[in-house]
């Protein structure tokens, strides 16, 4: 694309190729859009709404208090159980 | 923050700075600082009423007759007299202008209570947004009243209570609301909370929170009663149920008077079960979860079935904070050592219990020490309620609760006694900015934003500047040159403008003398 700049070496020859209005009350005269994000991470979800909390932060930490008691306890013989998961079975002696 | 402390660079100041976001408030009231009610009329002539409070906004001061059956509201105005010398600063007030009707004028007097009853003075409830007022009527106490109806033992009756919404604006009488044979703590609020247009109302006797909703039109209506219920259609159902299938008496006293045979009230079920659920959560193994619930709730479970709803407070639109004790006493419930009290968090609208402390609960008293201001529960309406300093939004009340935290030798006791106040009363706090501790320093002991009444002291009460360590102005009640009167016990009480430099600071003798008022003001 006919770059302002020319032909010069660029580090994406995309970046300064989408054109906005750069002023909404007079939606002829175009710039380039300046901001182009390097990744889709930070994108909201589409159907994203965002509101506000109704519960006050005191109200929330009674909840919370609440979920923290009455969340299961690990059992004492599950503690035992290494965590890493990934055994190899050991070959039987019959074989 | 201003740079200088002249009233005039001052104003030149606000006129070019904007105060830093979130802080308009706190820098419009340095103000305070300059007008301050420095000049007092010692004495004044006035009319022999108990002066209650200045309503929020500071349209009306509420007053009752001493015969307790009139209600007297005033507006506050200000003194208006001209001084033709050539230097007016010198001169004191004349003599004419030294008078009560300088400062307040007579909008109405309404007759509440009739020829038996009397209006409780300790009683007063304030709706910004339509400034009604709730005042509280009742007939003389009973102890020892036959129980009917579910009444539990132990708490006094009172024959008739009524609740009365006024339109302050006129005095006219909107609507009532009345309790018969119960009991409810009326003096200083403590048996109800107003929230926004939503009224609890602690019924002791029935062990029942009654909320109410105040209609913009001017009347209560009734939304719920939580207590042997907790969901509006609990009693339809039980009473359509084939255990109370063919009997046609009140189904309300048939169900109340079967209680100790059949179920336990509603919220006390909900309690019971949450405190179930608890308990069996702290222990994963199976033995153990046996073993603990054992100990932790079937040896208490009586104790828990006889507890006592003796106080409630709003936190939101949905959620009660409410104060079980082990003994009501006379309706106010001591917390002894040996009998402990717990609150606990109910949601209204899935009529759950959310949370459950004892009242030496530390984590509980980490979420008072850090949102006290949310457990102040101000309505959404009244804003300037939201700067009344508490040890959560002001950092010399948090230093203050501090020292007293590492002074006190028994932390367990100490966290009780700072948990005593839990739930806390409506509409306590006067929201003046000379009680703002930002700005002044002065001695809790004495004066408060609380509407307590105090020990009378013959020493003024000084207002000390925070940020120039200067004494600002002086608050003495009670007569100019001293009592003469050593002997007899004397109480004070000071009513604050909430936003003018206007005070009253009463003085009363407990042998129904004419009280002793002095009006502060900014000359």
């Amino acid at each position: 694309m006919g770059s302002m700049l020319g032909n010069w070496p660029s580090f994406d020859p995309h970046n300064f190729s989408q054109l906005r209005p750069s002023n909404p009350s007079n939606p002829s005269k175009l710039a380039p859009a300046t901001y182009r994000p390097t990744h889709s991470r930070t994108i909201p979800p589409p159907d994203q709404v965002i509101t506000t909390e109704t519960k006050n932060i005191l109200i929330r930490n009674f909840y919370h208090h609440t979920e923290e008691k009455m969340r299961p306890k690990r059992a004492a013989s599950e503690n035992l159980i290494p965590e890493h998961g990934s055994k190899q079975p050991r070959p039987s002696p019959s074989h | 923050m201003f740079k200088s402390n002249n009233v005039a660079a001052r104003i030149f100041e606000r006129q070019i700075r904007t105060p830093a976001p979130g802080t308009s408030v706190h820098c419009a009231r340095q103000f305070y600082e300059n007008l301050v009610p420095s000049f007092t009329i010692y004495d004044v002539e006035c009319p022999d009423h108990s002066f209650r409070k200045f309503t929020d906004d500071g349209q009306y001061l509420i007053s009752f007759s001493r015969n307790h059956q009139d209600l007297i509201v005033y507006r506050p105005t200000w003194l208006s007299y001209s001084c033709k010398e050539e230097d007016c600063n010198g001169h004191e007030p004349p003599a004419k202008a030294k008078r009560f009707e300088s400062f307040f004028h007579q909008l109405y007097c309404v007759s509440l209570a009739a020829s038996n009853e009397f209006i409780c003075k300790d009683f007063f409830l304030y709706m910004e947004s339509n400034q009604f007022g709730i005042f509280a009527t009742s007939t003389a106490q009973i102890q020892d009243a036959p129980l009917m109806g579910g009444a539990i033992p132990g708490v006094p009756s009172i024959e008739k209570i009524t609740f009365h919404l006024l339109r302050l604006d006129d005095g006219v009488i909107l609507d009532e609301m009345v309790f018969h044979n119960d009991y409810v703590i009326l003096a200083y609020n403590m048996g109800v909370f107003l929230y926004d247009d939503l009224l609890a109302v602690v019924s002791l006797r029935y062990q029942t929170i009654h909320i109410l909703q105040i209609r913009d039109s001017g009347n209560f209506v009734n939304v719920r009663a939580i207590g042997a219920f907790c969901q509006e259609d609990d009693e339809l159902f039980l009473n359509s149920s084939s255990q109370f299938a063919g009997n046609h008496v009140d189904p309300v006293e048939n169900y109340q008077s079967n209680s100790d045979s059949s179920f336990l009230s509603g919220i006390k079920q909900r309690l019971l079960s949450f405190i179930f659920r608890v308990t069996w959560s702290e222990e994963s193994d199976k033995m153990q979860r046996v073993q603990n619930l054992k100990k932790k709730f079937y040896f208490h479970f009586q104790d828990y079935v006889d507890l006592m709803i003796s106080k409630v407070q709003f936190l939101d639109r949905h959620h009660l904070l409410i104060k079980f004790g082990g003994v009501v006493d006379g309706g106010l419930s001591r917390t002894a050592d040996h009998h402990p009290s717990f609150f606990a968090v109910y949601n209204m609208e899935t009529t759950e219990i959310v949370a459950f402390y004892q009242n030496a609960a530390d984590d509980l008293y980490h979420l008072f020490e850090q949102y006290c201001d949310h457990l102040h529960a101000t309505s959404r309406n009244s804003l300037h309620m939201n700067f009344v300093s508490s040890h959560s939004n002001n950092i010399h009340a948090q230093d203050q609760l501090k020292c007293m935290k590492n002074k006190a030798s028994n932390t367990s006791q100490f966290v009780k006694k700072m948990l005593s106040s839990l739930p806390f009363s409506c509409q306590s706090q006067s929201p003046s900015p000379y009680f703002d501790q930002s700005l002044f320093r002065f001695d809790e002991k004495l004066i408060s934003a609380g509407d307590r009444h105090r020990q009378l002291t013959d020493h003024p009460i000084k207002f000390i500047s925070r940020r120039r360590h200067i004494l600002k102005f002086k608050i003495k009640s009670g007569p100019e040159f001293g009592s003469t009167d050593g002997r007899s016990k004397k109480i004070s009480s000071f009513l604050f403008h909430p936003f003018l430099p206007l005070a009253l600071s009463i003085q009363q003798t407990l042998f129904l003398q004419p009280p002793v008022v002095n009006i502060h003001f900014r000359r």
